[in-house]
């Protein structure tokens, strides 16, 4: 049973259920140099990940908060009152039904191998600190393409991940992305081969059980020349009412003309600080898209960025935020063009309920060497009622006189009109808002596959219930 | 009040001192408090009273703590009706001073900036009363040496109107940090900046704009020319406090960079707190447009000609939503002569 400060801190959270924590393993709170070594101990990794581990470990400690983004509430985490690895199963299934049962039950809940049936390439599972479950269809393997929790990544191909392994996001990038080095655990490794096409969605889903549970997953995608991959995340969280950390690392390298698209539908329960660093490198004539969405978290500071390296490549990024009460949802995009006639566009859709607060932190980049590049940066907020907060934080650095780049923004309230228009047709005004907030957040679901767009109206639908009066 | 040698010199990662740091723009070094001299201003139009200067409100900014111990007067300006041309001239190493603007009617000001002093610090206050109408204009128009540090506190009251429009022609090293509060409801606001950058000029220009009653209404208009290997900066923070509703407020920045070496950044803050409101902001940037080049060129005018045309249309449009007629004309037609002497020869 939640308690009652749980339950007031979550509010109608619909993946707040929680299992006995079962652990095989489960390390002691806190972190020290020997709870990195154990950790890689534990997992029998090769010399040159515990250095790098070790490395990262003491760039944590020395490396100050960071100061980009809402800094003042990082203040609220605990780094000794988390657990830095637990293991809930002790070898990732191939098989949906030898995966534990206690797991097994928490994963159909969410709806896992009903999607991965219906229309999924491929799909890993992880709870807590590791993957549970894994699985690829055979004609991509045939392919050639690689597919695996990144623990089973680093055994099977070290050398592919030694070539890339923090090159995109080096450990000494940011405070978190030190810590995530050091304790990294589970996350996917991908890499498509040359000319590959992978039709269907991967999917991976990540879930924090236990309480203080700190989740660092590290994931690497690499699409070779001319692929394709569309890459799907979900996440949720128990609600307890003491706090859950998440910061993952997330590096994709889309090689000449390869496209990588990542979508996130992060719906961790209010007691979870989601800090991730994500970022992918396009090379020349390649595609790096992130499609983004944020409804759940505590404090959520994600600015999922793209280093544009190779001429006429292109980034996309899709990010909506939803902030409900107690949430602050501090969300952008970062794009560095450092190639001539690189493009991008980046959309920002927020909305801010119940004395939630949203925020659009971007950074847009030209470099002196980058001509002819275009960028267009658009930021709509939608404000429910006067108790919230929407704030905009764009900035833009151009160093090339050819550069095209445009910034808008603008924040109001539900249109009048368009409630007005929704209840003479017969919607009550909390129907009537629903359909506004679902038609304002359409560019964003129309990008993701069928069923996660359902889900995420689901979603919304729930969060808007109660929003009248 | 903290005295500046005890004040904590900010770092690059605050935003307001992020791309010109306090250090470039002290007039010797951070840890040394100068003897500053004093600027001179003189009006044919206006009665100008001089006080020794009272402490002012710095809200722990670095510059205005500073400002605030170097100068020793303040000169009090009560504009009345029509226009008053005040000359604010800077000569020698370092000079600066405050000048306090006291609005109770409607009334247009217009400073003339000039000199050759190294460094300059100008400290800009103001009240704009309730029901008065203020229109001042600034022209820089210092040696191509000069650093000058300037900050600006105003202050409009219920149903007072304001409009601010900046020339930023002149000096090597600009850094300017105009606040202005909109503490009574039906207060309007307007600002009005050119920025032409040419040579190795470096011009910062932060704004904010704070609406913390009702029905208070701002716009902001931020265009730079960069030539050169200039770099240009425009940083704005408009914010809307919860009990502000009905507020109306745009910011638009907008930047034209005219050479391979140029720079521009632009950031336009925007916090708004109060969900009744309309608030929206831009930024574009971007080069020439080569049709416009073709079709002036096409017509017989040399590319000098053409891109001073078209620089000059540019910047002339950050003004022409000025009200006093007097201010409008008097920018346009300085930023006129300025460019047909850059540009052209």
């Amino acid at each position: 049973m939640m308690t009652q400060d749980a339950q007031e801190a979550v509010g109608d959270y619909r993946y707040g259920f929680h299992d006995p924590e079962s652990s095989t393993i489960r390390f002691d709170k806190g972190l020290s140099e020997q709870v990195v070594r154990d950790i890689s101990e534990l997992k029998n990794e090769p010399e040159w990940m515990t250095d790098i581990r070790i490395k990262a470990y003491n760039h944590f400690i020395e490396r100050e908060m960071p100061t980009w983004g809402n800094c003042n509430s990082l203040e609220g985490i605990n780094f000794d009152n988390i657990t830095y690895f637990l293991r809930s199963s002790d070898k990732t299934e191939k098989n949906w039904d030898d995966v534990p049962e206690d797991i097994k039950r928490t994963f159909d809940r969410l709806g896992i191998p009903e999607a991965e049936q219906k229309w999924l390439g491929g799909v890993t599972a992880q709870y807590e600190s590791e993957a549970v479950y894994h699985s690829i269809r055979e004609d991509l393997e045939e392919q050639g393409v690689i597919f695996l929790d990144m623990d089973s990544g680093l055994k099977e191909y070290p050398e592919l991940v030694k070539k890339y392994f923090g090159t995109v996001v080096p450990h000494s990038d940011n405070k978190f992305s030190a810590l995530n080095t050091a304790v990294w655990s589970g996350g996917s490794f991908i890499y498509v081969p040359k000319g590959v096409h992978v039709e269907m969605p991967v999917q991976a889903y990540f879930r924090i059980n236990a309480k203080n549970m700190g989740q660092f997953e590290r994931t690497l995608i690499i699409a070779d020349e001319g692929s394709s991959l569309h890459y799907v995340e979900g996440c949720t969280a128990p609600t307890y009412s003491t706090d859950s950390l998440h910061s993952a690392v997330v590096e994709l390298i889309a090689m000449e003309g390869a496209k990588i698209r990542y979508s996130t539908v992060q719906n961790w329960s209010a007691n979870v600080y989601n800090l991730v660093t994500k970022r992918g490198v396009a090379h020349k004539n390649a595609t790096v898209e992130w499609v983004d969405g944020n409804i759940g978290s505590k404090l959520t500071m994600k600015y999922p960025s793209v280093l544009l390296k190779g001429e006429g490549a292109h980034a996309e990024i899709i990010s909506v935020a939803y902030a409900g009460k107690g949430q602050h949802q501090d969300a952008g995009a970062k794009v560095h063009h450092l190639a001539p006639n690189t493009t991008s566009n980046i959309l920002s859709k927020s909305i801010s309920k119940g004395g939630g607060r949203s925020s659009y932190r971007g950074m847009l980049q030209v470099t002196p060497k980058a001509d002819g590049c275009r960028s267009k940066v658009v930021c709509d907020a939608l404000m429910l009622d006067e108790d919230s907060r929407s704030d905009t934080y764009p900035t833009m650095e151009i160093g090339n006189s050819t550069a095209d780049l445009e910034h808008e923004a603008s924040v109001s309230k539900i249109s009048g009109d368009q409630l007005f228009y929704l209840m003479s047709r017969g919607h009550s005004e909390e129907e009537a808002m629903g359909l506004i907030v679902n038609g304002f957040f359409e560019p964003f679901t129309r990008e993701l596959p069928m069923e996660y767009a359902v889900e995420l109206n689901r979603l919304l639908e729930l969060e808007m219930e109660g929003s009248i009066g | 009040m903290t005295s500046y040698l005890d004040a904590s010199i900010p770092t690059r990662s605050e935003h307001l001192w992020r791309y010109t740091p306090w250090s470039r723009v002290h007039p010797t070094k951070v840890d040394e408090l100068p003897t500053v001299g004093e600027l001179v201003i003189v009006s044919d139009d206006l009665e100008i009273k001089t006080s020794f200067k009272k402490s002012i409100e710095h809200g722990n900014d670095i510059a205005r703590i500073f400002l605030d111990e170097v100068v020793e007067q303040t000169h009090v300006l009560t504009p009345g009706e029509g226009i008053s041309h005040v000359q604010i001239r800077a000569g020698g190493h370092a000079v600066a001073a405050h000048i306090h603007l006291e609005a109770t009617q409607t009334s247009s000001v217009m400073f003339h900036l000039s000199g050759e002093a190294e460094w300059v610090g100008l400290w800009l206050t103001g009240n704009i009363g309730s029901n008065s109408h203020l229109s001042v204009g600034l022209i820089n128009e210092l040696s191509s040496e000069s650093v000058l540090v300037r900050t600006d506190n105003w202050n409009v009251e219920r149903d007072g109107d304001f409009e601010l429009a900046t020339l930023s022609l002149g000096g090597q090293r600009i850094k300017s940090d105009i606040r202005t509060t909109l503490s009574g409801s039906n207060s309007t606001h307007k600002q009005f900046i050119a920025v032409h950058g040419h040579g190795t000029r470096h011009d910062d220009h932060h704004i904010e704009i704070h609406h913390k009653q009702p029905h208070t209404n701002s716009k902001l208009i931020v265009n730079a020319a960069c030539d050169d290997r200039s770099h240009s900066v425009g940083t704005g923070a408009l914010t809307i406090d919860d009990k502000a509703q009905h507020t109306d407020a745009g910011q638009v920045f907008r930047n034209l960079l005219l050479s391979q070496s140029a720079r521009a950044e632009a950031i336009p803050e925007l916090e708004v707190m109060a969900n009744e409101v309309a608030a929206a902001h831009g930024a574009a940037s971007a080069p020439l447009d080569s049709m416009q080049m073709h079709y002036l060129m096409s017509r017989g005018l040399s590319k000098e000609e053409a891109t001073a045309m078209l620089v000059e249309g540019f910047l002339v449009d950050s003004f022409v939503e000025v009200r006093s007629d007097s201010i409008r004309e008097a920018m346009q037609t300085r930023l006129t002569v300025h460019l047909e002497c850059k540009l052209i020869g």
